[in-house]
């Protein structure tokens, strides 16, 4: 391949004729949630075809490309519509085994990920460790070439439809919190894991309760050195966090919703509510939170493609939060009584109400805003950092509560 | 001036709160949610004997003569403990609309039963367009002999899929007009409402053709509608307080007792400051709330202007104190089993009922002469 010399126009038109000849969109396939894809044939070619990771060296499915050209590939998808590419960006599972994996884990998982075969969750968050994520109680024992993982876990999104969920489990509780915890791809699909699912307040059930007794996962399947899951755990989080910054789940009712910057004033419009001064104002200011979001992250990726990492990345998902409650406010705004409604009949109110409530996903799933802030204040403005109580006791010792 | 002294009202108080505790315990409210009636008729019997579905309506027919403090007082309670029932509709719109309008022989003929609690009545006030003002209403009503005759179109009218009794605000040749209707008359159709909030029942109510009774009304019907409504946003005012106060507490009570990073939450600056403006908001409601009744109680000039600030500054309030609680508690509020939704869903409602907040901030820089 000689993608090095290929000119912009060239690849751009290599990548449109590649997807005139290969996607067939069909109804109703919206991309993937957990992991595993719907439509992973088309995936598979995809990969195959070096599309979905261009930045990645060429023996992994890549083409080594600049992320200034990744970006017309992501844009020629993006146009029909059609998955699988920006997957070097956006797929945190990948991205994080392709970063830390065991040569010969990778070498399975990586292309599986990537192809959308395999279902994910996050096992993280644990009744009593969710902002302190460092104080996780689930343990993983060495036992000859696997370790047996014992605990719960809670939150855990797509957990009932998992093949593997990346794990964090206790490996040495005689050190720091932060310093005995390592990082695994568990085997979901096995008699020692038993997943219940959590009516969530959007009356879904995406999260689940999860419950390890004595389950298995191969030696090989550890991520990053023993003891060392804190620092893996800091790749997988920036990803997320990355992701929940571009984009969060839409409206569920079906029905169709105005796109692109003026979809607020359509729906100011549609409600009739356009002549408003009040209305106008707040259409202005939400559409401008979206507008200025998307500014940051393109000036954060053009940054990123010139070598240097940008401190407006980690602004994105606390953008996103509030782009979220505030759209999801004037919607119901906008239909004033008319959002005392919900379901199937009232498609309109139902997405409103549905928005407002799921914006909470972005503004604690993930890391909560706060903790966000903490982030941005320590790590980004260099801030002094909050004194914390346990960070250096043996985690044996430390209070739970 | 109120037929119950202020240590009367206190006991009532209390006796309310032992009831609610009993009989509108999380458990209940859930189960109640799920039902097609969306109350107990037990529990509402229960209310009846204690004397809450009488306490707006005078001693003469059956009831306690309560003014707008007793009625804001029991409202927070019955906001605290998200109570389900058709209080809203039987016990404030029906009969402040009836005494507002001061039709003798229907006051006589409804109040006691209302009082009593033995029938449920409820008020059709505006049509689709659901603004809750005059221009908004949406049935006609022609005179047909001695008898009337309504068609059009009711929205939102709350507790109608149960009530005995259907007031209906109509247009009549020589301006708006009340109407007494059997929800069972030819003619009435009724459409229940899926709602936000689970522990309201709201149905839009479409008339063809129905026989009514003109209600006689001593002045302007239309400024009977609006003392009505002036009513319920004080009672609503109450709930949100009531609401506010009670997820305050359960808020600040997560706060002390959840650790992470070795320490409660609510030692986090960031925690401590939401907390504290729940405090800020939750405060101010109440006393919104409070001196709204107190001004409309007292037929003090003020009280338009009171009624208006606490229209929206508690519909705010609430809103707000519901959705921060939520951002608070983290994922543990972002399950249907946790009561943080419960109260946003409720506090949602309430923020519509009869107009929303930017409705009343506006009429409220006009009652301050802008
Ligand atoms: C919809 C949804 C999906 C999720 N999916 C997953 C998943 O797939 N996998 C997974 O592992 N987890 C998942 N989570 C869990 C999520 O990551 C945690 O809920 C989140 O990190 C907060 O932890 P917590 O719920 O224990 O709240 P807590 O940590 O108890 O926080 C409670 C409150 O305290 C505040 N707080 C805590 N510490 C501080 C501090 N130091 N400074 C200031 N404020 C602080 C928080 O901001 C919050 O307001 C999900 C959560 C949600 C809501």
């Amino acid at each position: 391949m000689t993608t090095q010399t290929l000119t912009d126009e060239a690849l751009k038109a290599e990548v449109t004729a590649w997807l005139a000849d290969h996607w067939k969109p069909k109804a109703g396939d919206q991309g993937a949630g957990f992991g595993l894809h719907p439509q992973r044939d088309f995936m598979a070619k995809v990969v195959e075809a070096r599309w979905a990771v261009p930045t990645w060296p060429k023996d992994w499915y890549g083409r080594e490309m600049s992320l200034a050209q990744a970006k017309i590939i992501e844009k020629a998808f993006a146009a029909v519509g059609a998955p699988g590419a920006g997957q070097d960006r956006s797929n945190l599972w990948a991205n994080t085994a392709m970063a830390h994996a065991t040569p010969a884990f990778k070498k399975t998982i990586v292309p599986a990920l990537l192809k959308g075969e395999v279902g994910m969750c996050l096992l993280y968050s644990e009744p009593g460790a969710g902002s302190d994520l460092a104080a996780i109680r689930t343990r993983a024992d060495r036992k000859g070439d696997h370790y047996v993982v014992n605990g719960q876990k809670v939150w855990t999104s797509g957990a009932a439809v998992a093949d593997y969920g990346m794990l964090i489990a206790r490996t040495d509780w005689d050190v720091p919190k932060h310093k005995g915890i390592s990082f695994f791809f568990l085997p979901m699909k096995q008699p020692g894991i038993e997943v219940r699912p959590l009516r969530q307040i959007t009356n879904e059930a995406h999260f689940n309760e999860v419950f390890i007794t004595d389950a298995i996962v191969p030696a090989d399947n550890m991520l990053g050195p023993l003891n060392n899951g804190w620092g893996v755990l800091q790749t997988a989080l920036a990803y997320e966090r990355s992701v929940m910054g571009d984009a969060a789940r839409g409206p569920r009712s079906g029905q169709d919703n105005p796109k692109g910057d003026s979809a607020l004033v359509e729906l100011a419009r549609e409600a009739g509510r356009l002549n408003d001064p009040v209305i106008r104002q707040e259409v202005a200011q939400v559409t401008a939170y979206k507008v200025l979001n998307r500014l940051n992250n393109a000036r954060a990726k053009a940054e990123l493609a010139q070598g240097n990492s940008s401190p407006i990345m980690s602004l994105g998902k606390l953008a996103m939060s509030r782009i979220l409650h505030e759209e999801a406010r004037l919607r119901s705004k906008l239909l004033g009584a008319g959002s005392l409604l919900e379901g199937p009949d009232h498609p309109r109110a139902e997405d409103a109400n549905f928005l407002s409530l799921n914006a909470y996903f972005t503004s604690i799933g993930g890391g909560t805003d706060q903790i966000q802030r903490n982030i941005i204040g320590e790590r980004v403005l260099g801030l002094p950092k909050e004194p914390e109580v346990d960070r250096d006791m043996a985690f044996r010792d430390v209070r739970s509560g | 001036m109120s037929a119950i002294t202020a240590e009367d009202l206190k006991v009532f108080v209390e006796q309310l709160k032992r009831l609610l505790a009993d009989r509108s315990s999380e458990t209940e409210v859930r189960r109640l949610s799920e039902t097609s009636e969306g109350y107990d008729p037990t529990v509402w019997k229960a209310l009846a004997d204690l004397g809450v579905t009488g306490l707006i309506i005078d001693e003469d027919h059956g009831g306690f003569g309560g003014d707008a403090v007793a009625l804001e007082r029991v409202m927070e309670e019955v906001g605290a403990a998200l109570l389900c029932s058709p209080l809203l509709s039987s016990a404030i719109l029906a009969p402040a609309l009836l005494q507002a309008l001061d039709d003798d022989a229907a006051k006589v003929r409804l109040l006691p039963d209302l009082a009593s609690g033995a029938k449920i009545a409820t008020v059709a006030i505006t049509g689709p367009s659901a603004g809750w003002i005059e221009g908004h209403v949406a049935v006609d009503a022609m005179a047909v002999g001695t008898d009337w005759s309504l068609t059009g179109k009711a929205a939102f009218v709350t507790h109608a899929h149960i009530a005995d009794v259907l007031l209906v605000v109509a247009r009549a040749p020589d301006g708006v007009a009340v109407f007494e209707v059997d929800p069972k008359a030819a003619g009435v159709s009724l459409t229940s409402l899926p709602t936000f909030d689970h522990t309201l029942r709201m149905s839009d109510i479409d008339f063809a053709k129905v026989s009514a009774r003109r209600l006689a009304c001593n002045g302007s019907a239309w400024q009977a509608v609006e003392a009505m409504i002036d009513l319920a946003l004080i009672a609503l005012a109450g709930e949100q307080a009531g609401g506010s106060r009670r997820v305050l507490e359960m808020t600040v009570d997560y706060a002390k007792n959840r650790y992470q990073f070795g320490r409660a939450i609510g030692s986090f600056q960031a925690v401590k400051h939401m907390a504290a403006d729940l405090l800020m908001d939750s405060e101010s409601c109440t006393s919104a709330a409070r001196h709204a009744a107190q001004c409309l109680a007292s037929g003090s000039d003020e009280a338009p202007s009171a009624i208006s600030l606490a229209a929206f500054a508690c519909a705010d309030a609430f809103s707000a104190i519901t959705a921060t609680s939520i951002q608070m508690h983290g994922g543990i509020a972002f399950t249907w089993a946790h009561p943080a939704h419960l109260y946003l869903r409720r506090a949602r409602a309430d923020a519509h009922l009869f107009g929303s907040s930017d409705f009343y901030r506006e009429r409220y820089v006009q009652q301050l002469g802008g």
